[in-house]
């Protein structure tokens, strides 16, 4: 392969876009020629850049107040006047104000779910991601490269912490994919791990112990000094410990048993 | 308004004024309230904003408002040059410091290549989304994504290797 028709192929490799023959032809030119190699090197410290330079920038409270009060987005209430459709209809985009209604509250809903105070706990709602990943409702993105999932997640919470990791290959177990999701207005990094037919997801995030529910078994290892709290939703089993600031709730369906003990013999006091 | 803050991102990258990208995110939610029966539920709803964003751009930004300031066959040339600059043996460590002594410079440097390469960048590395869903959202086959993207991420590191020679000879003057 010449380095010319190397050069989409490269772009490609970098966005783990390419796959069968073209990856592999690529992948054997970056072997031998030390030129491309600096070239994809240089390309993929340069997407990690751009990715966080998106991430430094966000919508201004400003931006957010005018979409929430903005009448066509957000329709008032009715005043007691009866001439207001009048003069709201003449701009009213929607032919049909009952449908408008309704694709309001669509939009309004997700909002109210972010203002709302948490009913549920982080550390149950992460039960029910893991529901819902395993389910298909929640797709993840695809780990073909450990480290790469890995930069993803740190650069989505601007390198303020990292994702938990855990060795599980004794298990056969590896990271399949992930997914960063805000969970009651907390940044959670997602990890699922899987193999032996089993499932298990780590969410990691930035909290205190007072993130465990209230109907989680606590155990204290007295050998590491570290509290590991188990609790159970909807068929699956969790483990939730806490390093320095950093929360890990390990999730799966193997039984609460086996998940603590696994948990406790692969973490680390800090 | 989930995808509020992406929405944003890609719309300051499309328009050059904060408060037209401003304009654009909230004119886009009032088009996606509007042709909302046409969501399928399910599918990927960031995409499904971006695209209608993008064409409500297109619609009525673009003419009057387009956002250029290199011309695309200078900008071929420039993506050309990159590859014959690349250093052919150890490019040495200061070439990789380079990208992270200008971080900061990354979204002003953007803006000077032209669009139709600035948006797969901005759709794929800031958007994460796959060659096939910016492919849709800028109605374009997928080879053209990748061949952009990587044309495009020529030309930024050529503006921001400018953008360093620039402010050595700054110093030097200093």
């Amino acid at each position: 392969m010449k380095c010319e028709d190397a050069r989409e192929l490269i772009t490609a490799l970098v966005d783990e876009e390419l796959s069968g023959a073209e990856r592999f032809s690529v992948e054997g030119h970056l072997k031998d020629c030390l030129r491309c190699r600096f070239v994809y090197e240089e390309e993929q410290a340069l997407k990690r850049e751009i990715g966080a330079a998106g991430f430094r920038l966000s919508a201004s409270p400003e931006l957010r107040s005018k979409i929430l009060s903005d009448r066509r987005i957000f329709p008032g209430p009715e005043r007691s006047s009866g001439s207001w459709t009048k003069r709201i209809l003449p701009a009213w985009p929607f032919p049909r104000p009952a449908l408008a209604l309704a694709l309001a509250v669509v939009l309004i809903l997700p909002m109210l779910y972010f203002m709302r105070t948490p009913s549920e706990p982080i550390s149950l709602a992460a039960v029910e991601i893991q529901r819902k990943i395993i389910g298909g409702e929640i797709s993840v993105r695809k780990a073909s490269n450990p480290d790469e999932l890995r930069q993803w997640q740190v650069r989505a919470v601007n390198g303020e912490f990292a994702p938990m990791e855990y060795d599980l290959s004794s298990m056969n177990m590896l990271p399949a994919g992930g997914v960063v999701k805000e969970i009651n207005g907390r940044k959670t990094l997602v990890t699922v791990y899987t193999g032996n037919g089993l499932t298990i997801t780590c969410f990691t995030f930035l909290g205190t112990e007072e993130d465990a529910p209230k109907i989680a078994s606590v155990f204290f290892d007295a050998e590491k000094k570290m509290k590991f709290y188990s609790f159970s939703k909807d068929g699956l089993n969790a483990v939730l410990h806490r390093e320095r600031s950093i929360i890990c709730i390990l999730v799966s369906n193997i039984s609460g048993d086996e998940l603590l003990a696994m948990v406790r013999a692969k973490v680390q006091p800090s | 308004m989930g995808h509020l803050d992406h929405l944003y991102r890609v719309a300051v990258h499309l328009v050059k004024e904060t408060q037209e990208a401003e304009d654009l995110v909230q004119e886009a939610y009032v088009r996606a309230l509007g042709s909302y029966e046409q969501f399928s539920p399910g599918s990927n709803l960031k995409a499904w904003l971006t695209r209608i964003l993008y064409n409500f751009f297109i619609d009525d930004y673009h003419q009057k408002r387009r956002w250029v300031s290199i011309e695309d066959g200078a900008a071929e040339k420039e993506a050309s040059s990159y590859w014959e600059r690349v250093p052919a043996e150890n490019p040495g460590p200061e070439n990789r410091l380079l990208l992270k002594e200008l971080k900061s410079k990354i979204s002003d440097a953007l803006g000077k290549i032209p669009e139709e390469f600035r948006l797969p960048i901005v759709l794929v590395d800031m958007g994460d989304f796959s060659y096939l869903e910016a492919a849709a959202i800028l109605s374009c086959p997928v080879g053209t994504v990748r061949s952009r993207l990587s044309r495009g991420r020529r030309l930024l590191h050529n503006q921001l290797k400018e953008y360093v020679a620039t402010e050595e000879k700054k110093r030097a003057k200093q």
